[in-house]
């Protein structure tokens, strides 16, 4: 189910209605998760089963990691276990079809699980919950491009193949990528690691708990909530005020207006480009790396926004995911604006245990290439999202490294630092875009090397973009004021009604972050 | 990496509205979304030519065709129907409804579609056609639709089909249209919002059956291909012709295509034939005449004529036999109908459809009927 469907609002008007109906009631909660369950079931019900094997586990652990007061070094124990995990993940690729590879599942979690009741111990358990998490997630996301890999180093050896990702699915059973179950494994993952942090308490009700995992306005394309922020918002009745469901409003057409208005129709560009990748001009190319630059921002932050929105019509605020992006100064800059739930989550739970930057450049430089390239798998099994994460690694020490010179410090204009940041993550997109690394070559070496040919971008299409960087930039200057103007506010949303009522194109478009 | 994880609203680029100010944004939107196609009609020159049809390259503009109901003098009889009345194979004025006015001296207009059929044609009518009201209107009844389960659309598998924004989305199940929920949410809405329909006529006439997004970004169809719009603005664009047709090889007297059924040596054919008690079709025929009924109108049913010289005799015994369970309804139900007799196998185009000497003698036919002439009488004492 898609926030931009006739389909979502028919739910969101019934889920409201149940919502303001249930509200003095204490199943309210009950309501929103059974609201939860529906919106993900639509997509294919045995997502349910993933998503309620994650939110069980990490609420049973965080019980158990409870009553454990030691707080034991892992040993060899965890050694042990890492090598139960690594023999069972061989086991299951390695039987045949059929039913062999869930059973080999079921006893890896199982024995994952003995091992922990016979450590007893909280990192024990936080290690458990990790790894069965991350072996979901491992399976579903990268599995195929694991075993592709591998294949071709067999091959090379001519070793024995192992078997597709398919051919471990039990009978019947479709082998597909269960849509944001990044997002709602990092979720949860995070709440087990906070409170074994003793950043937060446990949450005793499995409701309340199973609510903040598939809570549904975000449960598919984030923003990925921490528990100490959400969980406290379902503790108590939701007060809604009318200033909520305004904002909230604000949030959804703007979202809306992003996704249908702009991404949408960026992507027709960018897809008539980037399919014909082998025959197009360089210029054609450039402007359609530039256009798949905004093209993935307003789809995500239109998604955002939507989620934001719908989420407040409740009287629940999410954060904050963008920040004009696209007008940082500089890379650093920019990752603190772009998918900010997402950049916090591996600052914290990966960057800083790391060592982050108080540690020597040499450590650093690795803390920050370890951190992108996860960040970039994050987004799925291919070469090319590894490159990205490279790029967006070594971007940011060349950045820190200008950071440190006086003149692109202090004389530098704001002007030229903000296009240097847009043109060099534009860059990293075509590595995003490209459906194989081969393909992102070649569109580099075509951008370069190729003489001029029309683009043939819609002057519409560049009209309407000029304007929302303009808009962009009146937003961040002082003429800010001129924009918070009533006639001037209310113009514009008028202007944005007419537009998605008049010129939308193709409105059921999935989000791109649905496959991540 | 700053923490910027509970930044306020004014911090992202979302417009900021007061309840106030959202209900000048309604009211104003709503105005101007009623009022744009209101204008738009002051503005768009619409002057049917005589023998008017819908032009084939608008037929899925039903704002248009809602238009063209509501601009027919009180005192104009429309012919209502799927291809058979709009003239799949003739000029515009070569159609039944032409020589129904040539031989009667009263003016028939052609309010039909290309494309459709009575599960659509019944759509049409119900959600486009509120100008038929307290009138006589001629209804065409295609019994074609009904020769196999695949016309009545009552096989399994996914099909493509015309008009399937007419077909009904929730209220009977049609075996091999397979939309998704949202398609026929959003099919069901564009019918009942005015805005919408008129946004449909906008895409139909002027963008090529596309978004204005889509349109600009169009090619030729050819390769390599060439992409004209690519620099053109949406204002100011000139579209289809909307009060005549523009000429077609396709249609008319000249065109190739107008040639007798068995000019192509075709023999005759072999068509199953659904049960009138199963048919979805018939069905949503006989809700359509319902329909009109109640909402006032006179109806005279025309039933075919099919092209039976295409039938082997197996299957003209079923489709003697359909046609009499249509005719004992229309009886049942007071209807008045008329089963014109067989044209001679040289009129008919393929299994239904006229040519234009096809027509004229259907109509004379037709108005030498006794029925048709007291129908008609009555029609000119009111």
């Amino acid at each position: 189910m898609l926030f931009h469907t006739w389909t979502f609002l028919l739910f969101f008007a019934v889920t409201i209605a149940g919502f303001w109906v249930l509200r003095p009631t204490r199943f309210w909660l009950h309501w929103i998760l059974l609201a939860s369950v529906v919106f993900y079931g639509w997509w294919h019900p045995y997502y349910l089963l993933l998503v309620f094997y994650s939110t069980a586990l990490d609420y049973f652990i965080v019980g158990w990691m409870e009553r454990e007061t030691r707080l034991a070094k892992p040993g060899w124990r965890m050694v042990a276990s890492f090598a139960v995990f690594v023999g069972s993940v061989l086991i299951g690729l390695l039987v045949p079809a059929g039913w062999g590879g869930l059973a080999m599942a079921v006893v890896f979690f199982a024995v994952v699980l003995a091992v922990g009741h016979w450590r007893r111990s909280r990192r024990c358990w936080l290690v458990v919950s990790v790894i069965n998490n991350l072996s979901v997630l491992v399976f579903f996301k990268y599995a195929a491009f694991a075993i592709e890999n591998l294949n071709a180093l067999l091959a090379q050896v001519g070793a024995s193949l192992l078997p597709s990702a398919e051919a471990l699915m039990p009978p019947g059973w479709e082998y597909m990528l269960p849509v944001g179950i990044s997002f709602y494994t990092f979720q949860s993952m995070s709440y087990t690691i906070d409170f074994y942090r003793g950043n937060i308490a446990r949450e005793p009700s499995f409701v309340r708990f199973a609510t903040f995992v598939t809570f549904f306005p975000q449960l598919v394309a984030g923003p990925i909530e921490r528990a100490k922020t959400l969980l406290p918002q379902f503790s108590k009745r939701p007060r809604v005020t009318v200033a909520d469901i305004c904002e909230g409003v604000s949030l959804f057409l703007v979202g809306l207006f992003k996704k249908v208005s702009l991404a949408n129709y960026l992507g027709l560009y960018v897809d008539r480009i980037y399919s014909e990748a082998a025959t197009q001009g360089g210029a054609a190319l450039a402007l359609a790396t530039f256009a798949f630059g905004w093209q993935i921002y307003f789809d995500f932050s239109g998604y955002t926004d939507m989620a934001r929105g719908v989420a407040r019509c409740m009287g629940f605020r999410l954060m904050l995911n963008f920040r004009n992006p696209y007008l940082a100064v500089s890379l650093a800059d920019f990752w603190s604006r772009w998918h900010i739930s997402l950049s916090t989550w591996f600052r914290d739970y990966l960057y800083i245990p790391l060592g982050g930057n108080r540690v020597g450049s040499l450590k650093f430089c690795r803390n920050l290439l370890i951190t992108f390239i996860v960040s970039g798998l994050w987004h799925g099994g291919a070469w090319t999202f590894l490159i990205w994460g490279v790029l967006h690694g070594l971007g940011l020490i060349v950045n820190r490294a200008l950071e440190q010179v006086g003149w692109w410090r202090d004389g530098c204009p704001c002007l030229l630092k903000r296009l240097g940041v847009f043109v060099f993550v534009c860059f990293a997109w075509v590595f995003f875009r490209a459906e194989s690394l081969g393909q992102a070559v070649e569109i580099l070496q075509r951008i370069f090397t190729m003489g001029w040919v029309d683009p043939q971008m819609p002057l519409l299409l560049l009209l309407l973009v000029v304007s929302v960087w303009v808009y962009q930039f009146i937003y961040e200057s002082p003429l800010r004021a001129w924009l918070e103007k009533m006639p001037i506010k209310v113009a514009l949303t008028v202007a944005m009604i007419l537009w998605l009522l008049l010129f939308a194109p193709g409105a059921g478009e999935p989000f791109i972050y649905f496959q991540f | 990496m700053k923490d910027e994880t509970r930044q306020s609203i004014s911090d992202s680029v979302a417009v900021h509205l007061s309840a106030r100010q959202w209900l000048c944004v309604i009211g104003l939107s709503l105005g101007l979304a009623w009022l744009l196609p209101v204008v738009w009609t002051a503005f768009e020159v619409f002057e049917p030519v005589p023998h008017y049809r819908v032009p084939y390259e608008l037929s899925n503009d039903y704002w248009l065709y809602e238009r063209w109901l509501d601009q027919l003098p009180s005192e104009a009889i429309p012919v209502v129907g799927d291809s058979v009345v709009w003239g799949e194979y003739t000029a515009h004025d070569g159609t039944l409804s032409r020589f129904l006015g040539d031989s009667t001296g009263e003016p028939f207009a052609n309010a039909g579609l290309n494309g459709l059929y009575p599960l659509a044609l019944w759509g049409l009518i119900d959600h486009h056609g509120g100008a038929l009201v307290n009138r006589r209107v001629l209804l065409h009844c295609n019994l074609l639709w009904m020769s196999d389960s695949e016309a009545d659309m009552q096989v399994k598998k996914e099909q493509v089909f015309n008009h399937p924004a007419l077909v009904p989305q929730f209220a009977l199940r049609i075996p091999c249209y397979r939309a998704d929920t949202d398609t026929r949410l959003g099919r069901v809405l564009e019918r009942q919002l005015e805005p919408l329909n008129w946004v449909r006529h906008l895409q139909q006439t002027y963008f090529g059956q596309k978004s204005a997004p889509e349109w600009t970004l169009a090619d030729n169809g050819q390769f390599p291909p060439t992409f004209q719009n690519t620099y053109r603005l949406p204002i100011g664009m000139r579209g289809v012709p909307l009060s005549s047709e523009s000429p077609s090889a396709k249609r008319g007297l000249t065109s190739e295509r107008h040639k007798p059924w068995s000019a192509d040596s075709r023999g005759p054919v072999n068509m199953e034939w659904v049960t009138p008690e199963s048919s979805l079709q018939w069905q949503a025929f006989r809700r359509l005449a319902k329909r009109l009924q109640g909402r006032g109108s006179d109806l005279l049913v025309v039933v075919g004529p099919l092209n039976e010289h295409m039938m082997n005799d197996e299957t003209r015994v079923k489709y003697v036999g359909f046609r009499a369970a249509v005719t004992d309804w229309l009886k049942a139900e007071e209807i008045r109908f008329v089963v014109p007799r067989v044209l001679p196998s040289t009129e008919f185009a393929d299994a239904s459809h006229p040519l234009t000497e096809g027509y004229e003698r259907l109509a004379n036919r037709l108005a030498a009927e006794p029925v048709f002439r007291a129908w008609l009488g009555e029609q000119k004492r009111l």
